[in-house]
């Protein structure tokens, strides 16, 4: 709602113009939308609807598409909108940290084991495989490309695993692979986009951001979900894959840096004190409450939270961020070097910030879109460099967290937004001078560890190119929704009222929490 | 003779000379009944042909009555001068098939109820038949009579047909592919059911069996048993049939059954026999590695390592929500309602309720870090009972409050990482029988704080890394496996 016509000249604090009342009727009644019409009228038609035997259609159920209106509460004290509440029930996770791979990793160079599609390397693909498709760079007939790299069975769960993560292999066995991960999308971006914030359009709100409207953050001196990026680019969908979409703004991710200054800007300007700056933040606070009190905008509230939290980060935040401060032998498991933006240094930060209660730590390494158009996207060139860089830290990470007694109330997810095809890219139709894959969104492979995941088992197989899924398979939807379990929501119930609909991260498809990883 | 008397014989010779092969072939089946044994080559070669000639009387026997009630038109009446006819062929027909389904019965692998209902049922049907062709014929008033013979006729070829088509495709062969609804309609037990329980905690119960009875039994059961081998029973599996044991223990390559299945399809010896499709390379393995460990009936499932996954998993309950009570939740935290207001006032941010439907009291003092001590910890002893989670990590507090630890009796997960507790605490924490982990990272315990953690009935995770206690350290049974590094 703008309140742009707003003339501060005008009025005295508290005092509010007759044409201001006129345009807030005008607003409410354009806020009143189709849905708000039809849900009144069911009232007298859905009386006689539920009357007959398709009642059973007319009654929300727990695989209904649509949510019932929220029965729960999630109002705060506006000066503390991050303040923790309590979980629908139980929870068996307090935080996630979230490992994205930017680009889709490769499934079939790491953790997919077809050595039926190695029989077949170099082979044309079958017209079957392509019949219906669309690819985003295949044409014409590709051939078959098996794996890259030889594969083993590690550990007690007998996971298959390729050389390429010789540190995270240790660790397999506290792993649950689901290997039958399904989307619709097959371009990054929106893929991104349905994979975190539950929809492949923009505008709606990321997983960190319900959390965090659910359930708020245990430390307020920290952002609640902060986000740090590495590989030398942004992810494919951008900002908005963090951002807070219609929920109100103060529940965004927050892109910190991992070396330097978290924030930029977050210190005094030279010649302020901090005592000085409180007193600053002290009046624009005063205005800012009295502003909020007239006209009831969030978004104001969300302007006073950030510049308390700016002020109480400059404390927290650089101390968090600041690696220095851990032992060289915590930096030498990680394989971190102070002063570098790397994935190494954003696990480390990833772990500190977790012990420092931070509820939703997101990572993107960006890189892996092994196309095989140069050799930074070549299967066996730049897909190696980014298997060692991020190996050592993830596995670094969950000896850590587990060491420390974290990993049993946080759930690391590690994963792309869609897999990558068994047949070779031939861009144009031409064999391409390296070898690289094109996008899959028919199946690919994510795992999780932490509290409430059964470890080492696998959900779903594909068949036996790795091209389809065969059992079991799993949407994003179903993915978030067993999230949001483990986090101690009923995916319907986590909702927010926005264009007279009750929004919520699992959208309008019916989803389903994926009981068989559960511990 | 009388004059009637031998009118019959004249005019009904053919007839009554049909009653001759009908009494012999009964003749037949009662000294010389189908007992599963095989006979002579020719006998069975001659009795090969049954399949096919029993569609003559088949088709013949249901086109009487279509002939019969096209005929009360009088633009058709002329067919009802023919049912005599069909039904002289049908009698004829009738009792040619039955006398090559004897033929075929001597071919060994029949016996048992559904063998006999079907013989006695095509007997009945070539007998009825011979009946509604003398009644038809005249020799009896009046000519409607026949109808009623003609009805069982009828309702003998479906009933004989269908168990013919038993013997031949399965006991299940109709029923296999039935709708649900149609099923419960009438009554038909679901697929599946397996013809002899064997123990299900054993590698030959629970994977080798169920192969056996999806893909073999057809042909090698109770009902029907080519080369009078049953793969039904384990004993019978170990017994073999007519060209010797199907299984060797022990020996893959010497047993005949593995060799079979693991034939090309088009080889003559396959199996399944029958344009079956063959066994997939899962069930292979299975049978290939219950051999290879000595074709054992009792020898424990789990012990055969590098099995198949089992592709029938134990079904998941799915995931349900229970609605929250408000009114009940209000009335759960009553008692300790106003406490916990008044802590929370003192203390924002780290005391609330596990969740909203709970009256379990969360306390995680942690992000308070040094500023939160045992003075206040204190304060927290009249809600002691309800936390059932503590996270006192990096927090002020010492061996002080081990009394208010202690008395936290409902804990499940306590977190002391990194404080300034000693084996001093630990030793008190006996009467927190609910306690499932317990965090004891960067403190200063010692191996002498061990034997008393482990009497702690249902702690599952210890975590003593980077404290005084070595890696090597011998803990006590309880602990073994449970503790963390």
């Amino acid at each position: 709602m703008s309140n742009s016509k707003v003339r501060p000249k005008d009025q005295g604090a508290g005092e509010v113009s007759t044409e201001t009342c006129r345009e807030l009727r005008m607003a409410a009644l354009q806020a009143q939308t189709r849905r708000h019409f039809l849900r009144t009228l069911g009232g007298g038609l859905g009386t006689i609807f539920v009357g007959t035997s398709l009642a059973q259609y007319a009654t929300p159920g727990k695989d209904s598409t649509h949510s019932e209106s929220s029965a729960l509460d999630f109002t705060r004290d506006p000066s503390s909108p991050l303040s923790e509440l309590p979980p629908q029930f139980a929870a068996k996770v307090r935080r996630v940290i979230y490992l994205h791979m930017a680009g889709a990793p490769s499934q079939l160079e790491l953790f997919e084991h077809k050595p039926d599609l190695r029989r077949l390397d170099g082979q044309d693909c079958p017209a079957s495989f392509l019949a219906g498709k669309r690819f985003a760079f295949i044409s014409g007939v590709p051939k078959l490309l098996g794996s890259q790299y030889p594969f083993h069975q590690v550990g007690q769960s007998g996971h298959w695993i390729s050389d390429r993560l010789p540190h995270l292999e240790q660790h397999l066995d506290d792993i649950c692979f689901i290997k039958s991960m399904r989307t619709d999308q097959f371009n990054h971006a929106p893929a991104q986009l349905l994979v975190h914030t539950g929809n492949a359009r923009l505008g709606y709100a990321s997983f960190g951001s319900w959390v965090l409207y659910g359930l708020g953050t245990e430390n307020q001196n920290l952002p609640g979900f902060i986000v740090l990026l590495s590989g030398g680019k942004s992810p494919d969908g951008g900002k908005q894959l963090w951002s807070s979409g219609f929920l109100p703004s103060v529940y965004q991710g927050v892109q910190c840096r991992s070396h330097g200054e978290p924030v930029l800007y977050l210190d005094n300007p030279p010649e302020t004190s901090r005592s000085l700056r409180r007193d600053m933040l002290g009046a624009i606070d005063q205005i800012n409450r009295q502003t909020y009190a007239a006209f009831g905008n969030p978004e104001t509230i969300t302007r006073i939270a950030q510049y308390e939290m700016a002020f109480r980060m400059q404390m927290d935040a650089t101390d968090a961020m600041d690696i220095h401060k851990e032992p060289d032998s915590v930096r030498a498991m990680y394989g971190s070097k102070p002063g570098e933006s790397s994935f190494a240094n954003n696990c480390l930060v990833a772990r500190r910030l977790a012990e420092r209660g931070v509820r939703f730590i997101q990572l993107y390494h960006w890189g892996w879109d092994s196309h095989g158009a140069d050799a930074k996207e070549a299967l066996n060139l730049g897909f190696a460099d980014r298997c060692r860089e991020v190996d050592q830290p993830t596995a670094a990470l969950l000896a850590d967290l587990k060491e420390r007694g974290m990993l049993e109330d946080t759930l690391i997810v590690w994963g792309g937004e869609f897999g990558r095809t068994p047949m070779r890219e031939n861009r144009n139709g031409q064999e391409m001078k390296y070898v690289g894959r094109d996008h899959n969104p028919g199946a690919f492979t994510i795992w999780l560890a932490g509290g409430g995941v059964k470890a080492g088992i696998t959900h779903g197989q594909t068949d036996e190119m790795g091209y389809e899924i065969v059992k079991d398979p799993v949407e994003i939807r179903d993915l978030h929704a067993t999230m949001l379990y483990l986090l101690g929501f009923d995916h319907h119930k986590l909702n927010y009222s926005f264009q007279g609909l009750e929004q919520k991260l699992t959208s309008v498809k019916p989803a389903r929490v994926v009981a068989e990883i559960l511990a | 003779m009388t004059a009637p008397g031998s009118r019959i014989l004249r005019e009904f010779r053919l007839v009554l000379l049909m009653l001759l092969p009908i009494l012999i072939v009964m003749v037949l089946l009662v000294f010389l009944p189908p007992d599963g044994k095989e006979r002579a080559e020719w006998i069975q070669f001659i009795g090969r042909f049954h399949p096919l000639a029993v569609h003559l009387p088949i088709a013949l026997v249901l086109l009487v009555p279509i002939v019969e009630l096209a005929g009360r038109s009088s633009r058709l009446s002329y067919l009802r001068l023919s049912t005599s006819f069909l039904l002289g062929l049908a009698t004829l027909t009738a009792t040619a098939a039955a006398i090559l389904g004897w033929c075929l019965g001597c071919s060994g692998g029949y016996s048992g109820p559904l063998v006999t209902q079907h013989m006695w049922g095509g007997i009945l049907l070539t007998f009825t038949c011979w009946l509604c062709w003398m009644l038809r014929a005249g020799l009896g008033q009046p000519e409607t009579l026949f109808r009623i013979p003609l009805a069982i006729a009828v309702v003998l070829v479906a009933w004989t047909g269908y168990r013919g088509g038993q013997l031949s495709l399965g006991a299940d062969h109709l029923t296999e592919h039935m709708p649900a609804g149609l099923r419960h309609v009438l009554g038909v037990t679901p697929n599946g059911t397996v013809l002899s329980k064997a123990d299900p905690n054993t590698f030959y119960g629970a994977r080798v069996q169920p192969i056996f009875a999806a893909r073999c039994v057809g042909c090698h059961g109770p009902d029907k048993h080519k080369a009078n081998l049953r793969l039904d029973t384990y004993q019978g599996v170990m017994r073999g049939g007519k060209d010797g044991p199907a299984v060797q223990a022990g020996n893959t390559q010497g047993s005949d059954l593995f060799r079979r299945v693991t034939l090309p399809a088009n080889h003559d010896d396959f199996m399944p026999k029958g344009g079956k499709k063959a066994l997939s390379s899962d069930e292979v393995k299975l049978i290939e590695l219950w051999i290879a460990a000595g074709a054992s009936e009792t020898l424990a499932k789990d012990e055969i390592k590098n099995a198949p996954a089992d592709s029938v998993a134990p079904v998941v309950a799915e995931v349900t929500f229970q609605e929250i009570d408000p009114a009940a939740v209000t009335k759960g935290r009553a008692g300790i309602a106003p406490a916990v207001a008044q802590l929370q006032k003192r203390f924002p941010n780290i005391l609330d309720y596990e969740s909203r439907g709970s009256a379990d009291l969360r306390l995680n003092a942690s992000i308070l870090g040094t500023r939160f001590g045992d003075k206040d910890l204190a304060d927290f002893a009249p809600v002691a009972e309800q936390i059932t989670e503590a996270d006192f990590s990096r927090t002020g507090v010492t061996d002080q409050s081990a009394s208010t630890i202690a008395a936290m009796k409902r804990l499940r997960i306590l977190r002391l990482t990194n404080t300034g507790i000693s084996d001093a605490t630990l030793v008190r924490l006996g009467a927190m029988d609910q306690l499932e982990s317990l965090n004891l990272f960067g403190t200063n315990v010692t191996p002498a704080a061990l034997p008393a953690i482990s009497r702690l009935p249902k702690l599952a995770r210890l975590y003593a890394g980077q404290t005084s206690i070595p890696q090597g350290t011998p803990v006590p049974q309880a602990l073994a496996g449970k503790i963390v590094f």
